[in-house]
């Protein structure tokens, strides 16, 4: 059985869905919505799902948004013993906690340093990006910890956060002055499976879609 | 079940505190309580940075086990000392539905309020239009989720509606009215007549809190 994954290539919380599928070997029956050109205010898209918001799956009927809780249904629901989303009750609190860590605090004060700059062409704001790197600091932190984010092995969470931080690739932002972070992602990425096609390529195509608003 | 005390950093205030603190309640777990004064830059002794470096409330110690972030906190109580299959149901789609609405909570509903509420609360600013507007967005999605069902989940109480819960009753702070969301009204009078330890779990907090507010002005 396939599963219908609304998306848009470069979004980071589509992508983690992706990559997700990927490795525990879930076939995903990818559709388009272009965010921009407003798709997702359809009624067609509305009565699915009135947050209209993507990543949004359908599994046989079954409707979820929100990427960290579909990424939690696919390994709970295809993938139960794997190590990405650990059943050890602790083991898998920590995963939580950095999956709300990622959404709450490292994605949101991305978001707001990153999206001023790529929708409105405005200059990088310093506080903006202080803000950023406290978070950015938080993370570093953890890895000096474990090898990955929450603990020894590859989970959710990582692959939540490398879609997460990848998105600032489009600026050719460095994490040069968070050494765990650049190898940690410099390491995660060679373990996801078709890494490149699923994040690279749309990373890029938005790149040049970037490029092209800004004034010569 | 025997279940050993949890110690609970927290601040009255906060709504995920007080979500920790009604879920605790919800399962019987004693919470051995250390308040912790973000108000004065308590959580940033050396004490409580070594539990947390991030220095956020609520934390919890369940017997060496340090956790935060108040989402993780309530599905770790309810995987682990849950009564019954339905307050975090293990059934695969409930569930998702369950972390659904907590991501939504935390993503869309909670940075709504707490956007629109933290400069009218502590900067005695007027409302700002477009952060309100944002707000009623987002309490327009909750409606739509408690028009089709009487929980925000589905047919029962879950972790969601006392995570939801605190998030909305935070309003009560600067006595923002829900008179146009009929729905969530509704659900919030009769949550709060449902769950025994509302008043003192929930309400007597945020009366603590705005006692605290009015003493700092």
């Amino acid at each position: 059985m396939t599963i219908d994954l609304y998306h848009m290539a470069p979004s980071g919380p589509c992508r983690a869905v992706r990559m997700v599928a990927k490795i525990i070997g879930v076939d995903l029956n990818l559709k388009n919505v272009d965010l921009m050109a407003g798709e997702q205010n359809k009624p067609e898209f509305l009565k699915m799902n009135p947050q209209h918001c993507v990543p949004t799956i359908d599994d046989d009927g079954f409707i979820l948004w929100e990427s960290r809780a579909i990424i939690q249904y696919l390994v709970n629901k295809y993938a139960p013993d794997s190590s990405l989303y650990p059943k050890d009750p602790r083991q898998r609190a920590v995963v939580d906690r950095l999956l709300y860590f990622d959404m709450g605090t490292l994605f949101k004060a991305q978001g707001e340093y990153f999206y001023p700059q790529v929708f409105k062409g405005q200059d990088p704001d310093p506080e903006k990006e202080s803000n950023y790197k406290t978070a950015l600091g938080y993370l570093e932190g953890n890895l000096e910890k474990s090898s990955y984010v929450a603990g020894d092995k590859l989970t959710l969470a990582d692959i939540s956060i490398v879609a997460s931080l990848s998105m600032m690739e489009v600026l050719d932002y460095k994490f040069s002055s968070f050494p765990k972070i650049s190898a940690w992602m410099a390491k995660v990425k060679e373990e996801i499976p078709d890494y490149k096609a699923m994040n690279d390529e749309p990373l890029q195509g938005f790149k040049a879609w970037v490029k092209s608003k800004k004034p010569q | 079940m025997n279940i050993s005390p949890i110690d609970f950093y927290y601040f009255p205030l906060s709504a995920p505190c007080r979500a920790v603190d009604m879920v605790a309640g919800h399962l019987d777990i004693p919470l051995k309580k250390k308040f912790v004064n973000t108000w004065q830059g308590e959580q940033l002794k050396s004490e409580f940075l070594k539990l947390n470096p991030t220095h956020t409330v609520p934390t919890i110690n369940d017997s060496g086990f340090v956790l935060w972030e108040s989402r993780a906190i309530i599905t770790y109580l309810a995987d682990l000392y849950g009564k019954d299959d339905v307050f975090y149901p293990s059934n695969r789609r409930k569930r998702a539905v369950v972390d659904r609405m907590l991501y939504f909570d935390m993503g869309s509903l909670y940075r709504a309020i707490i956007d629109f509420q933290i400069p009218i609360m502590f900067r005695g600013e007027e409302p700002d239009a477009g952060k309100e507007r944002v707000l009623l967005e987002k309490l327009a999605f909750l409606e739509q989720f408690l028009t089709d069902y009487p929980y925000v989940a589905g047919e029962n109480l879950t972790v969601a509606d006392l995570s939801i819960l605190a998030s909305v009753t935070f309003l009560e702070a600067i006595d923002f009215t829900l008179s146009s969301f009929p729905k969530i009204e509704a659900w919030l009078q009769r949550l709060r007549k449902e769950l025994p330890y509302y008043q003192e779990r929930n309400q007597d907090a945020i009366e603590e809190g705005k006692r605290m507010l009015s003493e700092r002005k």
